[in-house]
């Protein structure tokens, strides 16, 4: 749908841009247009003759000179000096991680040059970017409707490719079907690397660009700064996220709206916690637990799901199916069995357990009796839902013993948590928190179902209520 | 994208009983957020109070939605006005119990009748509204990829960001930022800025690096603030030309220089 629109479009804006079939551009050859953005046109070109490198050379790998190829070209004339400088920017980005990251799930760059066409002012000085070309995009595919066989592979392929991006330091930034293209056989290659980034550390800076259905929460708050906005790794995963509920249920986002500023809007209220997270019931729930994963309402509470733990989890969840056999689970398997025993997927048992005890009881006023309410003095972890590890507060085996790491049980709570509780004591170890509250009370607590072990003790200053309980046994005779 | 900022200036709460009442206040509110105003009870809450004796408890309510707002009008009796500060005396009238009327403008002023002569009003501000990007336009929208920050090139804060960056448009790369008074006389011959204010235009400023770029926040810990303040005018300038927000043809939009105007401008630092 996409393309016969831009297709009229830009014949309507601007003829003279367009390059008709037949026409060379060095050593290519036009054979039809493919698409319009907002900057370039890609057209669909193959060699003019036998040798298409400028030289007239054979080129130095045979192999990168396939029969059809993509020429994304972008135009620099008749714009401001600054306009020009985002578009070879924007080029840069491209032609850099080209060269530096390529992977069987990226669109590979052939080549790039500087286009010289005197006679056609507006192309002169364009630059073309030789890439390889693609069947179709995602976008096309879900247009049509996505055959049920082909969204298991389609979302694994999109996982493989972001695994390599991130792994190679980098992050999309534009993730969204029409950047996901399909071959002859229908493997995804991520392309249109324009606002890709190259992180230092655990993020980096992309010109303030994006679509508006694709970006995360944080995104539409995000400041500017002298480099652009912050992106990291986790805006992919919610693109990702959006992605995984379009192709499973019916090409719809998860959030509701007429437009992408209403569902812009649902997304803000979705990050700021006062809308709850709608999916599709049509989704399997092996990939709605997925999608509701990449879609975690804040960067921190992504940040555990990498394109590597999802790729993870989808290769188990095909090969229980039985149909993982194929020799794509063959090489994926090998690629991530070393994260799978990273133990993400052990670590996320408690604090899931965790959050659907708490939000069980969140619509409770406080504490009623049996039940206390976690508090975390430190002012930061209290406006913070995503359970950083930074926040977390222990419990301990003994609350007479002194509260060392041999002392503590391995689940951990959060501000806001509520626990049960059966019996106090008040004459356990002093324990003084980071607001130099003391206080030698400790609560005997409920751990939720599949906890070991089932108990633990809660110092009295990691909770503001006071509920009126028995005294406990002593514990030294308990656990 | 972040919803809409409601601003009651001091003392534009009406009078209570002859005492000018209230100080300022500034509400944010984020997308399905909702805040009602009125003269307000103890059973009758209200996020925003107008204190004049001829507004209801509840006199109304402002929702936001998608990437404006909605105005409710809960008089039986009168008809709210909302007025687009920089429309030319473009306008727009809920009548009494109308629920959701949307409001287009970014700039809105909700004026209520009250019986004195002075009518209560309080400013709304949507800094969410979304345009196009020039290259971009025919082409579907929904899909594209767009500018996140983009700016009404007919609004006042635009031509005022034109000013600002002028001289390093105009490549004179090495003068400073030009300062407040400076960006007044420098609009002065331009028909919508004929009565600009130095305030106004610091106003402007501040919207822009608050709610338009939303120029990245310093650490609040961080000493030292007063300079970084000094240092707004700069960072705006630095990230409208980095990322293309103003180019060279927004030119055209100011006032003609006049030859002794610009030596004037240049010999002047």
């Amino acid at each position: 749908m996409t393309t016969p629109h831009a297709l009229r479009d830009i014949t309507e804006r601007d003829g003279t841009d367009l390059l008709l079939p037949g026409h060379r551009v060095q050593g290519w050859m036009i054979t039809n247009l493919i698409g319009a953005g907002g900057w370039s046109t890609v057209y669909a070109a193959r060699p003019a003759n036998k040798y298409p490198d400028r030289t007239g050379r054979p080129p130095a790998h045979p192999a990168a000179a396939p029969a059809d190829v993509a020429l994304k070209i972008m135009p620099t004339a008749g714009y401001a000096p600054r306009q020009t400088r985002r578009i070879v920017e924007s080029a840069r980005r491209e032609v850099e991680l080209g060269r530096r990251a390529g992977h069987a799930r990226l669109i590979r760059l052939l080549d790039s040059f500087v286009l010289e066409a005197p006679d056609r002012p507006a192309l002169d000085g364009a630059i073309v970017l030789v890439m390889e070309r693609a069947a179709g995009s995602l976008r096309e595919l879900l247009d049509a409707g996505v055959a049920e066989a082909d969204r298991a592979r389609l979302i694994a392929g999109i996982c493989e490719g972001l695994a390599h991006l991130h792994r190679s330091g980098w992050v999309h930034a534009d993730l969204k079907p029409e950047n996901v293209l399909l071959d002859g056989d229908r493997s995804v290659k991520l392309s249109d690397f324009g606002l890709a980034t190259e992180m230092t550390g655990t993020y980096g800076y992309a010109p303030p660009m994006g679509t508006l259905d694709y970006l995360p929460p944080e995104r539409w708050r995000a400041p500017l700064g002298e480099l652009g906005v912050k992106v990291r790794p986790s805006a992919d995963i919610w693109a990702l996220g959006i992605i995984i509920h379009e192709v499973f249920g019916s090409g719809a986002s998860p959030f509701s709206g007429a437009t992408p500023m209403a569902r812009g809007a649902a997304v803000q209220e979705y990050g700021e916690g006062r809308a709850p997270l709608r999916m599709d019931q049509a989704v399997p729930p092996f990939w709605r637990a997925l999608a509701a994963d990449c879609l975690a309402p804040t960067h921190a509470a992504r940040a555990r799901h990498t394109a590597e733990s999802l790729l993870a989890r989808i290769t188990a969840e095909l090969e229980a199916r039985g149909r993982g056999t194929g020799r794509l689970w063959g090489r994926a398997r090998a690629a991530i069995l070393t994260t799978a025993l990273c133990g993400i997927a052990g670590t996320t048992l408690w604090s899931d357990a965790a959050r659907a005890n708490s939000s069980a009881l969140d619509g409770l006023q406080g504490a009623t009796a049996g039940t206390i309410r976690v508090f975390n003095a430190e002012k930061g972890c209290q406006e913070r839902a995503d359970r950083d590890p930074q926040c977390s507060l222990g419990l301990a085996i003994d609350p007479t013993r002194q509260y060392t790491a041999d002392n503590v049980v391995p689940s951990r709570v959060w501000h806001g948590d509520v626990l049960a509780v059966d019996c106090q004591v008040p004459d356990g170890r002093a324990i003084i928190d980071e607001a130099d509250l003391q206080s030698t009370r400790w609560f005997h607590v409920r751990l939720p179902p599949g906890s070991t072990p089932p108990t633990a003790w809660l110092p009295a200053v990691r909770t503001k209520d006071r509920p009126a309980l028995r005294g406990c046994p002593h514990p030294a005779t308990g656990r | 994208m972040s919803g809409v900022v409601v601003h009651l200036p001091q003392g534009c709460s009406g009078a209570d009983g002859g005492e000018p009442y209230g100080d300022a206040v500034t509400l944010r509110l984020g997308p399905g957020e909702v805040a009602r105003f009125g003269r307000g009870s103890a059973t009758i809450p209200v996020e925003l109070r107008l204190a004049d004796v001829a507004i209801s408890r509840l006199a109304g309510e402002i929702r936001v939605t998608d990437d404006h707002w909605q105005l409710t009008n809960h008089s039986t009796t009168h008809s709210y006005l909302v007025e687009n500060p920089e429309g030319a005396g473009e306008y727009l009238r809920v009548p009494p119990r109308r629920v959701g009327a949307p409001v287009p403008f970014e700039f809105a002023r909700v004026v209520l009748p009250t019986r004195s002569d002075v009518p209560v009003s309080f400013q709304v501000f949507a800094p969410d509204h979304i345009y196009l990007d020039p290259e971009a336009m025919g082409a579907p929208w929904g899909r594209l990829t767009v500018t996140a920050y983009s700016l009404d090139e007919t609004a006042t804060y635009f031509l005022v960001l034109v000013a600002l960056c002028e001289p390093r448009l105009r490549d004179q790369s090495r003068v400073a930022v030009p300062t407040t008074p400076q960006i007044v006389e420098r609009l002065q011959g331009h028909a919508a800025c004929a009565t600009l204010t130095a305030r106004a235009v610091s106003s402007h400023i501040d919207y822009l690096a608050e709610e338009k770029l939303r120029i990245g926040a310093s650490d609040p810990r961080e000493p030292g603030k007063g300079d970084r303040r000094n240092g707004k005018r700069e960072e705006i300038v630095g990230l409208a030309l980095r990322f293309g927000l103003v180019r060279e043809e927004h030119l055209t939009l100011l006032p003609p220089l006049t030859g002794a105007g610009g030596r004037e401008r240049q010999t002047a630092r």
